[in-house]
């Protein structure tokens, strides 16, 4: 099992620590610095907090590269393959899906990374909010094919 | 406006970039939580991972709290998440209960979140992720207008 070696398991928690300590770094575990971007009627008063665009633009770029990178390889470093999506149909499920997570989002101001990362704070009542999202997810997946297999299948 | 902190996130965004591309070149997997997440329960084929990845999150944020005093959040971490909007009539624990079953299940069914669409997806230039963040953007940016939660 190439995925239970420590090279493997390595790169994962060095992965997850950059991760967490850019969620802090950034203040995207801040839940109202979080609604203060997505509050775009502040705008014309001035009030709006576009920083969660000065968060996501240098990431993306950054991830950009690596993908370009990856391109001209064979596999990565430590396992057979990328385990990139394979499935590309924009059906009602992606939509549907991302419209309740942006109502989720919306009302709360956490979405799944800075939720993880506040347990290490661990604020009143976020208990509620991981426990209901583990059982949405499990919901969730109820109702998907989630399979590799059975998606791709279903793109045919 | 004396909320607004470009260095700072674009400072977390370099390193939440890193992340992915850390994930992506040493073990090609997407560095999407709610995957990674979503994915400790049944059928969990790959949970070690997962774990390692989702504590040593939790253990970066609580040491960074600590050693990065000066950066960020400046230790100044809420003790609170935000409390639902009055006149909804809804208590706090309530609308976080639907606000984090909204997300699982959304997350879940879209395949992704703000990182996994957001940040990886944009960078593959995946067409199904330019849909689902612009979607949940939106959707999220109008969901706070009605609300007036801010």
């Amino acid at each position: 099992m190439a995925n239970l070696k420590l090279p493997y398991l390595a790169t994962a928690a060095l992965s997850g620590g950059l991760f967490g300590a850019g969620l802090y770094v950034s203040q995207m575990v801040d839940a109202t610095k979080v609604l203060r971007f997505l509050d775009v009627t502040a705008i014309p008063s001035g009030g709006w907090d576009p920083s969660l665009a000065f968060v996501i633009v240098p990431a993306i770029v950054i991830m950009f590269i690596a993908v370009r990178i990856s391109r001209s390889r064979q596999a990565p470093l430590f396992d057979q393959a990328f385990h990139e999506p394979e499935y590309d149909r924009i059906d009602r499920r992606l939509i549907g899906g991302a419209v309740l997570f942006g109502i989720g989002w919306g009302m709360a101001g956490i979405c799944p990374g800075p939720a993880i990362s506040l347990i290490a704070f661990m604020p009143d009542d976020l208990w509620i909010f991981l426990l209901t999202m583990l059982i949405g997810s499990y919901a969730g997946s109820l109702f998907v094919p989630s399979g590799h297999a059975r998606r791709l299948a279903d793109a045919k | 406006m004396e909320s607004f902190t470009p260095l700072t996130a674009a400072l977390g965004g370099c390193l939440i970039g890193l992340a992915s591309a850390v994930l992506w070149l040493g073990n090609g997997r997407i560095a999407g939580i709610s995957g990674v997440f979503g994915q400790l329960l049944p059928p969990a084929q790959t949970l070690v991972w997962r774990l390692v990845f989702l504590l040593a999150m939790v253990a970066a944020a609580f040491l960074a709290a600590r050693l990065l005093p000066s950066i960020g959040m400046g230790g100044d971490v809420p003790a609170t998440l935000v409390p639902a909007p009055t006149g909804w009539g809804i208590p706090t624990p309530v609308w976080l209960a639907i606000a984090g079953l909204l997300t699982g299940i959304g997350t879940k069914i879209g395949n992704g979140c703000t990182s996994g669409h957001g940040v990886c997806g944009l960078a593959r230039l995946s067409r199904r992720s330019m849909v689902a963040v612009a979607v949940f953007f939106a959707v999220a940016m109008l969901t706070v207008a009605v609300t007036g939660i801010v």
